[in-house]
Order: structure tokens, then C-alpha cells, then sequence
């Protein structure tokens, strides 16, 4: 049996939604138990989310919600009842790692704030996400995608200069603020097994967008330049960005000896003229007015070949299609086939990466407290009985 | 460990990251109390990154001026490498991998995103260092992993943003696939990597064991837009391009603000927010329509929604009208520039931007990390290393040599503090090429 870096810990997540179950979605992958508590009869409101398998809306057929919660187990708790609460810091008691992303106010609302926690488990990580952390004056403030972009500084610097800021596609200050969380914790569950004591993680998915602007921010402070939307151009370059082709789109990032081969791998002469190879930003516009032509010419997997052949750093956007579909993706094995009772088999994103000694694990989500018996009979000793009032009760 | 250094106090990691894949992560360690020593070389200088398309414009340095020495003002390392320490050590000749050997046994774990093969053909594989020491973790991240058909393929930032994905779902509606300002797939698949790192020094901690931890940037990121791959594979769809909306979410988007190219990101994702939103505008006559009574006919009239808040957000200044929706109970927020980011109210509550002084650039103020810790510190320790800074404390200190050995290696050009004549020549710009401070200025 493969070992599991992570192996033996136990996590016990109130996260919904994206945040919270991308970080413990990590953490299951890296070994360690994940219990999930959904609220009882419609769960995590991930459940609820598009896209669905065959566009059919059902708590166990949102992809997004399967996705994110592989490999996890599920347990039913009404945290507004008195019953609900207790079974909680029952499970709290014993587990080493708490993940929620509620708003700021929840979890003391609920007399689950970390003060209380760490008495009953002075070894307890609770980690929290929240859009703006847990301090401050946007703490009860809300956010969206498009807002903790925006406030991120991402979204001014990435567009036309003629029209709006654009953010990232996808969940992509949710995923980000999921890893740190994910980081974070073991940074936390590491000071633990060297000190014996827990401590509570403060995550703001606004400060893990503000902390990505790479060299941008520092263009202001140390020489006072905005950084501007320059359109499909980076810092005004031609050969630096997406290019449409043949049959869809491919990328580059050509300069100086990296760009020579360009213009023999499009059929295009006149790009080898070494003045444009220096000045990729003085002569952009006679690049582009070459470069765009020829390349209609030419499909985006041959200009990925030819071009990585010739040493040209290149690449394809690509499509879900072209990520199943890539040889080199297949052959790390890097998709992963999880079979699912309600939805069947599909092909998962793997391991982010292969640690050879305890390699990633993954498995199916679970159904909506598929483990509430395993769970509350098994593990904390109630009878079936017990599990049958209390679902009358509205606690399960 | 003296965790009120740190949570990660007393960790040392050796990091031969490049550009930003694993600065960005091991500078988070370094935030947190770890000893991140950058190994670098002087037969390699520093890549300072020119960030210009005009030849004699030196953009890719503090205040505009590469000043004398070149290699410790340029922006883009002194960013991606604040609070770390720099040794200088030519790994190609033998007393240099001596010193890499000793390097390794005295620190947690090595790290790099170089090219496939370039440790191998190095004698420095893992095979190599697990000789040294049977437990050591090593992490490879160059772009697509150590295997496969393209592993020898070179990547940049944008290619693989382009390649797990991403890019193809940016973009205006209905418009072509953008670029994007940062390279998002660098920290995406570096924060990935190193918290398998972490995972690794907690397992071998339990049992000693250490082992090779092989990652490619494209695989790390693609993770980030599964959700798509699944919806292609049951629904046959590809994805497209949502400008600034989220599904089920209308009115949402970057609306124009007053002021010259101002903007305020708004979303709405229910009934009582859209309530929120009239009050907070007074309830004009015009949200009253039936079109936008409900959320499906929101979603529907997208468009037309999206243009009455425009004129409603044009008369407003950003963080005014962040305020007055907020205040109302609407998620709201402006579009920082990468000047506001500094001066926000919530950055600074929190002490989010952090100065630190350089011995040759002065005071900087740099992003500190994404998150905060009950017991223990997020604190940026220090200022970029210069080249080769810390050789003598690596050297001396860490691994026991004595002076005169320090001596011989500068000797050699094994170790040093300034990038020879054959390094990177972005490290040492021709005098000739420089236009003296007042002509690169812009004018105010």
C-alpha cells in the first residue's frame, strides 16, 4: 500500500463553495482524511453550481462540485441546532485540522470562533479563508470573482486600453486563495509537530490576488511607472502573446536569438530580418503585419511542433479538448479516471505534481452524507436509532 | 525552533528557482521565518529582465538607472527575491558541486525550475544527491515535468498560461483569447509544488524517508479550471469567453467610473442583493422594468442591465461608490491601479505592503503574503540579496570553511559578488547605451 505524505491527519471541513474545498481537496489528495459537513438536504451549495452533468440540475451531478471535492467524505450537521453543535466539537475535539470560508462573523456566531476551539484542542490549525480576511475595515464586506480580482490589482493591468479591465477566467481568486490555504495550513501543521501547539490561519482572497502582480507592483515603487492594459502585447512587444492561426490559437514568447527560426517555421522570410529580432517593440506593428497572415496558413499543433523543434519557446491555448487529448499529458498519466454511482466514469485532472515517494491519491465525492453512519455510529458511538431522531430533529 | 520567528523557523531551504515559479513560494517560506538561500552563479549573472521594447530605455531597473552595479537594482529579481539570502557557486566544476554536496546535507530541501536534464547533465540528478544524503526531498518544476514527449520543450510564462487552459477562457465576450498582465500559471504551480514539498518534510519527519518530487507548471495549473475539463467530457463544451461575468451572477462586471480610466467591479447574485443595489441607487425608475424583476430575466437582459449601471457608476467616484454599495450590502469593489494597491484602506489595516531597505536601491515597499497567523508572524525579513551577498555567511558560517578557502574560491571565480564579462549580458548594459536619468524620466 503507497504511502501518504499526509497519512494519519485528519481534517474536518466547513468549506463550501470553491475556496475552502479546493484546500482540503489538496489535502485529501496528499493523504490525509477529509470529513466534509454539509448542511443537511441541500449540502454544500457547490451542489447547486453549473455546470451539470448533462446540463441535468442535481446535488450529485454538478461537475464543479465533483471536481472540487474528490476523495473527500460527507456528514450531514444543522450547525443552528444546540445537537448539531455539540456533534461538531465532538468531531473538532479529536480531528487536527478545522477549514471553513465562511463570512468573518459565522463561525463566532455560532460560538465556534478559534478562542473557543483551541481550549477544548490546543492542537487545533483552524483555517480560515474569508474575501478580505478576519481583520480590518472590509472585513464584513462582500466580494465575488470579479471583485477580489479587481481590488487584487489584476484586472486594471490585463485588457484593451480602450475598454474595461478583464479578469482571469474561471474561479481563479477562489483556486488561488483554495492553494494557499492549502500551503498555509501545512505551514501551520509543520510549526505544530515542532511546538505542539496549533493556531489559527487567516487567509484574505484579496490579499492572495494582491500578492501575484508579480514585477507590477514594483514598477510603481521603484520608478513610478502604471502599469496599463496594452491590449494582446506585452510591454508593447509583438511575438509576446496570443496569435490566432488555422485552426485556433497559439502563443509565443520570441525575442532576439529565440525568434530567429520564426520566420522559416511560418513561411514567412521577411520576420528573420535581425532589426525585428532585436526591437520586438519598436517594429511591432510590421511583425504583426506579417506574422498574422502566415500564420493563417498554419495549424496550431504544427506550429507547436515545428516551433518547439526549432527552439522556439511556444505553445497552444488550449481547449479542455486539446488538454485531453495531449500526448504528453497521457503520457504522465496525469488524467485520472474516477468512477461515480450517479454520474459513471469521467477523467479528472491528477496530481499537481508526482512525488515519487508518497504519491498523490485521489477518489470520487461523496453523496450528499454518504458517511453520517460511518461517522456518527462508527466513530463517535451513536446508534442507529440515535441517527433516526436526530434526522427528524433537522441535526442530520 | 523559535516559532516567534516564524512558523517555518529554523527551516533552510536551497533554491535554484528561476524567474518566479519557486522564488514566489520560497519567498512565502521566507515571510514565514525560513532561510531561503538563493544559489546563483556569476558565470550566469542575473537576468535583470529588461522590461522595455526600446533598446536604450532601462526600464528593468530601480529609478530607471542600472547605476554601477547593474545586477543588484534590477526590478524584477529585487521583487521576486526580497527576504531571501544569494551564495554565488559554479556547479560545473567540481569543487562548486563539493560545496553544493555540503549545501544540501546542511539545508531541508533543494528546488528548481530549470529546463528538463540541466541537473543531469550537470551530475546533479537526484540519483546524485540522494547518494549525499538518503533522505534528501528535491523538487524538479520546469514546465512540463522530467517525462514525456515534451519534456525537453521550453515554456514561459505565457505558453503555459496558454497551455493549461486558462488563456483560451479569457478574453471579452464573444472576443478573442487575451493576454494577461502576469504570468498566473508561475505562482499557481510553485504554491502547488511547494506544498508538496511541505507534505514530503512532514511524512519524512514521521519516517526519515525523503524522495523526488517531479512537477510540471502545466499540470499544477490546469487544476485550476477542472471544471471545464469535466463539462467538456459530459456536455461536449469547450468554454468560452465571459469578459467580466460569472455565471449566475447579473448585473456583474468592470463598470466605468468617473474619472479618467476609472473603474468599479460589481457583482450581484441575488434577489436581496439586487435589492441592495436599487436602494443603493436610489431606486431608479428604470430597475423597476419587468426585464430585470427577477434573476433569470436579469441573466437575460444582461446587456441592457449592464449599460443603465454604467450610467449609473459614471457619475461616481471608484471607492465612493465602492462604499455606498458595499455600506448597502452589494459586493463592490474598484479596479486598483498598481499604485492604489499601496495606499488601500484594508492593504494597510492589514500591513499587507511591507518596506524593507536595500543596501544599493534603499527603502521598498513589497507585498507581503496572502495570509495571517494567530501565533506566529507574517513579517518580510529582508530586502533582495545582492550577488553573492551571503557567501561568506553560506560558506563560512553554514558549512565550516575558513577564510582562506573563501579566499581560494574567489580566486578561482568559483564564488563572487559581480557577474564575470561572459555571464548574461542584460547583467552589465553597455555604458554607451545608457541615456543618462533625465531623458528616460517620463515627463509629468
Amino acid at each position: 500500500m503507497p504511502e501518504r505524505a499526509l497519512g494519519g491527519y485528519k481534517v474536518l471541513s466547513l468549506g463550501h463553495h470553491i475556496a475552502g474545498p479546493y484546500c482540503t481537496c489538496l489535502l485529501a489528495g496528499w493523504g490525509a482524511e477529509v470529513i466534509k459537513i454539509e448542511r443537511p438536504g441541500s449540502g454544500d451549495p457547490a451542489r447547486s453550481m453549473a455546470p451539470f452533468f448533462q446540463d441535468k440540475p442535481h446535488p450529485e451531478k454538478s461537475l464543479l462540485f465533483l471536481y472540487l471535492n474528490t476523495r473527500k467524505k460527507s456528514i450531514t450537521l444543522n450547525l443552528k441546532t444546540e445537537t448539531g453543535k455539540k456533534i461538531l466539537k465532538e468531531l473538532i475535539r479529536d480531528t487536527d485540522i478545522l477549514v471553513e470560508n465562511f463570512s468573518p462573523r459565522v463561525m463566532s456566531g455560532l460560538g465556534l470562533d478559534y478562542e473557543s476551539l483551541e481550549k477544548m484542542n490546543p492542537a487545533l490549525i483552524m483555517t480560515s479563508i474569508s474575501n478580505f480576511g478576519q481583520t480590518g475595515p472590509y472585513r464584513d464586506f462582500r466580494s465575488s470573482e470579479v471583485v477580489a480580482q479587481s481590488l487584487g490589482g489584476l484586472t486594471y493591468m490585463t485588457g484593451d486600453p480602450d475598454r474595461s479591465p478583464l479578469k482571469l477566467g474561471g474561479y481563479q481568486a477562489q483556486y488561488q486563495a483554495g492553494l494557499n490555504g492549502g500551503m498555509a495550513t501545512l505551514t501551520a501543521l509543520w510549526c505544530r509537530e515542532n511546538t505542539g501547539v496549533g493556531q489559527h490561519v487567516d487567509i484574505s482572497i484579496m490579499e492572495c490576488i494582491g500578492s501575484i502582480m508579480e514585477h507590477l507592483d514594483a514598477q510603481w515603487e521603484y520608478y513610478r511607472e502604471i502599469a496599463v492594459r496594452e491590449g494582446q502585447r506585452w510591454i508593447g512587444r509583438a511575438c509576446w502573446g496570443p496569435y490566432e492561426c488555422k485552426d485556433g490559437w497559439v502563443t509565443m514568447c520570441l525575442l532576439r536569438r529565440r525568434m530567429r527560426p520564426l520566420g522559416d517555421v511560418v513561411g514567412e522570410p521577411v520576420l528573420k530580418n535581425p532589426e525585428y529580432l532585436m526591437n520586438t517593440g519598436l517594429y511591432a506593428d510590421e511583425i504583426d503585419m506579417l506574422l498574422k497572415p502566415a500564420l493563417e496558413n498554419i495549424t496550431k499543433d504544427e506550429f507547436y511542433r515545428k516551433g518547439q523543434d526549432a527552439g522556439m519557446p511556444v505553445g497552444i491555448v488550449a481547449t479542455p479538448k486539446d488538454i485531453l487529448e495531449s500526448p504528453q499529458l497521457q503520457a504522465r498519466n496525469y488524467h485520472v479516471e474516477i468512477d461515480h454511482p450517479v454520474i459513471g466514469k469521467l477523467r479528472y485532472p491528477g496530481a499537481p505534481v508526482i512525488a515519487d515517494g508518497t504519491p498523490w491519491v485521489t477518489g470520487r465525492a461523496p453523496l450528499l452524507g454518504e458517511h453520517n453512519e460511518e461517522i456518527f455510529c462508527n466513530r463517535l458511538g451513536y446508534s442507529k436509532q440515535d441517527l433516526a431522531k436526530l434526522k427528524e430533529y433537522g441535526v442530520i | 525552533m523559535d516559532s516567534r520567528n516564524g512558523a517555518l523557523a529554523g527551516v533552510r531551504v536551497c533554491s535554484l528557482g528561476a524567474i518566479w515559479a519557486l522564488p514566489h513560494p520560497t519567498q512565502i517560506m521566507a515571510d514565514m521565518g525560513a532561510e531561503v538561500i538563493k544559489l546563483e552563479s556569476i558565470q550566469v549573472g542575473r537576468q535583470t529582465y529588461v522590461t522595455t521594447p526600446y533598446p536604450d530605455v532601462y526600464r528593468g531597473f530601480a529609478d530607471l538607472d542600472p547605476g554601477e552595479h547593474p545586477w543588484n537594482r534590477a526590478v524584477y529579481f529585487n521583487d521576486g527575491h526580497v527576504g531571501m539570502k544569494s551564495v554565488t557557486i559554479d556547479l560545473t566544476r567540481p569543487k562548486g558541486k563539493e560545496l553544493l554536496r555540503k549545501l544540501v546535507l546542511a539545508t531541508d530541501f533543494i528546488c528548481e525550475n530549470f529546463s528538463t536534464g540541466v541537473m543531469e547533465r550537470l551530475g546533479l540528478g537526484y540519483d546524485v544527491l540522494k547518494s549525499w544524503r538518503e533522505d534528501v526531498i528535491y523538487l524538479s518544476l520546469p514546465g512540463y515535468g522530467n517525462t514525456g514527449p515534451e519534456a525537453d520543450y521550453v515554456a514561459y510564462g505565457t505558453n503555459q498560461l496558454g497551455m493549461t487552459g486558462i488563456t483560451h477562457l479569457t478574453g471579452y465576450i464573444g472576443g478573442d483569447p487575451h493576454q494577461v498582465a502576469i504570468n498566473y500559471a508561475d505562482p499557481a504551480a510553485g504554491i502547488h509544488a511547494i506544498m508538496a514539498v511541505l507534505a514530503a518534510m512532514l511524512y519524512r519527519k514521521k519516517t526519515g524517508k525523503g524522495q523526488f518530487i517531479d512537477g510540471s507548471q502545466r499540470e499544477t495549473s490546469i487544476r485550476c479550471v477542472g471544471e471545464y475539463i469535466l463539462d467538456y467530457q459530459a456536455n461536449g463544451r469547450l468554454g468560452t469567453r465571459m469578459g467580466n461575468r460569472e455565471p449566475s451572477r447579473a448585473p456583474c462586471g468592470i463598470y466605468r467610473s468617473a474619472g479618467p480610466d476609472k473603474w468599479i467591479a460589481i457583482s450581484v447574485g441575488s434577489d436581496e442583493e439586487w435589492e441592495a443595489l436599487c436602494r443603493a441607487m436610489d431606486d431608479p425608475m428604470w430597475a423597476k422594468d419587468e426585464k430585470f424583476a427577477d434573476h433569470l430575466s436579469r441573466l437575460k437582459n444582461q446587456d441592457e442591465l449592464d449599460r443603465h449601471i454604467e450610467e449609473w457608476t459614471s457619475q461616481m467616484a471608484p471607492y465612493e461608490a465602492m462604499l455606498t454599495l458595499q455600506h448597502a450590502g452589494v459586493a463592490a469593489g474598484p479596479a486598483l491601479t498598481n499604485a492604489e494597491v499601496f495606499e488601500d484602506w484594508q492593504n494597510k489595516a492589514r500591513n499587507f505592503y511591507q518596506s524593507v531597505d536595500h543596501p544599493e536601491v534603499g527603502p521598498r515597499r513589497h507585498p507581503c503574503i496572502g495570509w495571517m497567523m494567530s501565533r506566529t508572524p507574517r513579517h518580510i525579513p529582508r530586502a533582495a540579496p545582492c550577488l553573492g551577498e551571503h557567501n561568506e555567511y553560506v560558506l563560512g558560517e553554514l558549512l565550516g570553511l575558513t577564510r582562506k578557502e573563501i579566499a581560494e574560491l574567489e580566486v578561482e571565480e568559483i564564488i563572487g559578488k559581480v557577474p564575470l564579462p561572459e555571464a548574461d549580458p542584460m547583467s552589465r548594459p553597455e555604458p554607451g547605451r545608457i541615456r543618462s536619468k533625465a531623458e528616460q524620466m517620463p515627463s509629468d
